[in-house]
């Protein structure tokens, strides 16, 4: 489904190159949830960013659905029309009604009519727990239901795989629980997702596999049984007693 | 005590100053002997013009029908050709079979017209209005090519606007009419449009660009995710949310226009500000005029500012 092959990814700032991603490979088969953890600043938000093209790694393939995104004839529009993602900041059009936000990308990408959008809208509003916000603006709404939005507004697409971008680390911790029961619901639906977060217990109750990452490399993989009960690496170590 | 000072006592001081301003003004100008002559004002704004009707060959009255306030008068000439003429009927000079000679005066008819000052105004608005569009057109291209990636679409708007921002505007003009015009045959209105629009561009260029750039990141980055295109992105995303943002100064800057459009005057366009001028020619009271001209610039300005303060209250439904 899903193919990362030698991915790197380099920054340039004040004369300093930083590899952000460094070689990283992994494979994701359809319907599996892969959890990617990692202390600040290892690059597993770059690494997820390469996934759908928003952030153009330097070098090796991703791989979605056959079609490889080092390819440049690739369309990188239509790859991401498959491609569902969802940001730490929520990134709703403000200007925007609840609906309007999930219908614009139904017409104008998916050419669907007004009606089906709308249908399809206010089905996945009532997936995700607010169909009575509809017609109301984002700045209306509390974080986590901003961020339900916005998950329902990348499943409206009806991408092949979702992308978590930390979905959790912007919300008052009150919060946190309304978007990962979202979430979970999703995973048990089988939908193929890569998720980058801190929550350690949404990774040891729902992820299929747990990518460790650091310093842009993949450090450890494995269970999450295996990963949270015996890791085997000391950096894998390290961090775990810092976060459990 | 108040965090803002705005009881009576300060009230009393805002009106003792404009009070004391107004007649230390008085006092100075009756020093200098100045009469002022402010009936003269309002025919220029609106006049009772009165033109002659003429018969145009040799001939006959031959018929009046009086309606009421006009008469119709039938004129008969040598060649048994007839013409009707409607004068008004206390401003009739002929009786019925009257001889005329060509050009003799039939009768007035009299009507309202709009004076010099109320012509300047409609040209300074509808040269400022034109230039307004082209110079928010200009400036929306501009401003996306200031941030747009290609080198040469980003230097040839830097370029521009630099040019622009460096130079007097009534060089600008004088450059406009007087090496372009002539150059490539253009009318003295295309000119002062055209200059107003390339001055007005550069800085709305400026505005749009921090419009643009003060939109979250994460606004493109989600839109693009979703699979739309840059431009798409662009006018369903990104400019309407900067158009919110920019549109006080924005408004600022039309008004600005309004303002600077009296320049034109400089290349023979009557706006308001030449019609002001010419109207002193005849009236010799400048102090007069020139007051009457800054008031109704300054009426034109208020006005615009209240409509941009409604649109921005409409606008801000969704925050």
């Amino acid at each position: 489904m899903i193919k990362a092959k030698d991915v790197v990814k380099v920054f340039h700032s004040h004369g300093m190159t930083i590899r952000a991603v460094d070689g990283v490979s992994t494979e994701v088969e359809k319907g599996e949830v892969v959890v990617v953890i990692g202390p600040s600043g290892s690059g597993k938000s770059t690494f997820l960013r390469c996934i759908n093209g928003l952030d153009m790694f330097d070098e090796g393939h991703v791989i979605i659905d056959g079609v490889d995104l080092a390819d440049k004839k690739t369309n990188i529009n239509k790859v991401r029309a498959e491609v569902g993602m969802v940001f730490q900041q929520f990134n709703l059009f403000p200007h925007k009604t609840v609906l309007e936000n999930l219908t614009l990308a139904q017409r104008k990408v998916r050419k669907r009519d007004k009606k089906t959008a709308d249908e399809k809208s206010r089905m996945l509003l009532a997936k995700v727990g607010i169909p009575e916000k509809a017609d109301q603006y984002p700045s209306r709404l509390s974080g986590g239901q901003q961020q339900r939005v916005a998950i329902a507004r990348a499943l409206a697409m009806d991408p092949k795989v979702m992308l978590f971008d930390e979905p959790t680390s912007a919300l008052d911790p009150e919060m946190v629980g309304e978007v990962l029961d979202v979430m979970k619901q999703l995973a048990r639906e089988g939908m193929t997702m890569i998720v980058v977060t801190h929550e350690m217990g949404f990774a040891r109750e729902v992820a299929d596999r747990v990518i460790f990452m650091d310093e842009g490399k993949v450090v450890e993989v494995g269970t999450p049984e295996h990963f949270f009960t015996n890791p085997q690496e000391e950096r894998a170590k390290l961090f775990l007693k810092q976060v459990l | 005590m108040n965090a803002t000072q705005n009881g009576w006592p300060w009230k009393l001081l805002l009106v003792v100053i404009l009070l004391g301003t107004a007649a230390g003004t008085w006092g100075a100008v009756s020093k200098i002997d100045y009469k002022w002559r402010w009936y003269r004002v309002p025919q220029y704004f609106l006049y009772h013009a009165e033109d002659a009707q003429k018969i145009p060959f040799d001939g006959t009255v031959s018929v009046i029908k009086k309606s009421g306030k006009s008469t119709t008068v039938v004129l008969l000439s040598e060649t048994q050709e007839q013409v009707e003429v409607t004068v008004d009927s206390d401003e009739l000079k002929v009786s019925e079979g009257e001889s005329l000679f060509e050009g003799d005066t039939v009768g007035f008819t009299r009507q309202w017209r709009l004076g010099p000052l109320m012509m300047g105004l409609w040209t300074t608005l509808w040269l400022s209005a034109i230039a307004s569009v082209f110079a928010l057109v200009l400036g929306l291209v501009t401003g996306l090519a200031k941030i747009s990636s290609n080198f040469t679409l980003r230097s040839l708007a830097i370029i521009y606007i630099e040019c622009i921002r460096g130079t007097p505007l009534l060089v600008q003009i004088f450059i406009a009419y007087f090496f372009l015009g002539t150059v490539f045959n253009l009318s003295r209105n295309v000119c002062g449009v055209g200059a107003l629009a390339l001055f007005a561009g550069a800085y709305v260029a400026e505005i749009v660009r921090a419009g643009i750039q003060a939109i979250p990141k994460g606004q493109m980055e989600a839109a693009r995710s979703l699979g739309m295109t840059v431009s798409q992105t662009m006018i369903e995303i990104i400019l309407p949310q900067a158009f919110k943002k920019i549109l006080p100064p924005l408004s600022g800057q039309f008004i600005s226009l309004v303002k600077d459009s009296s320049l034109v005057s400089v290349i023979a366009i009557t706006d308001l500000t030449k019609s002001g001028r010419e109207i002193i020619t005849s009236t010799f009271a400048p102090f007069e005029i020139w007051m009457v001209v800054a008031a109704m610039y300054l009426l034109v300005t208020s006005l615009l500012s209240q409509i941009v303060y409604y649109m921005e209250r409409r606008l801000a439904v969704s925050d």
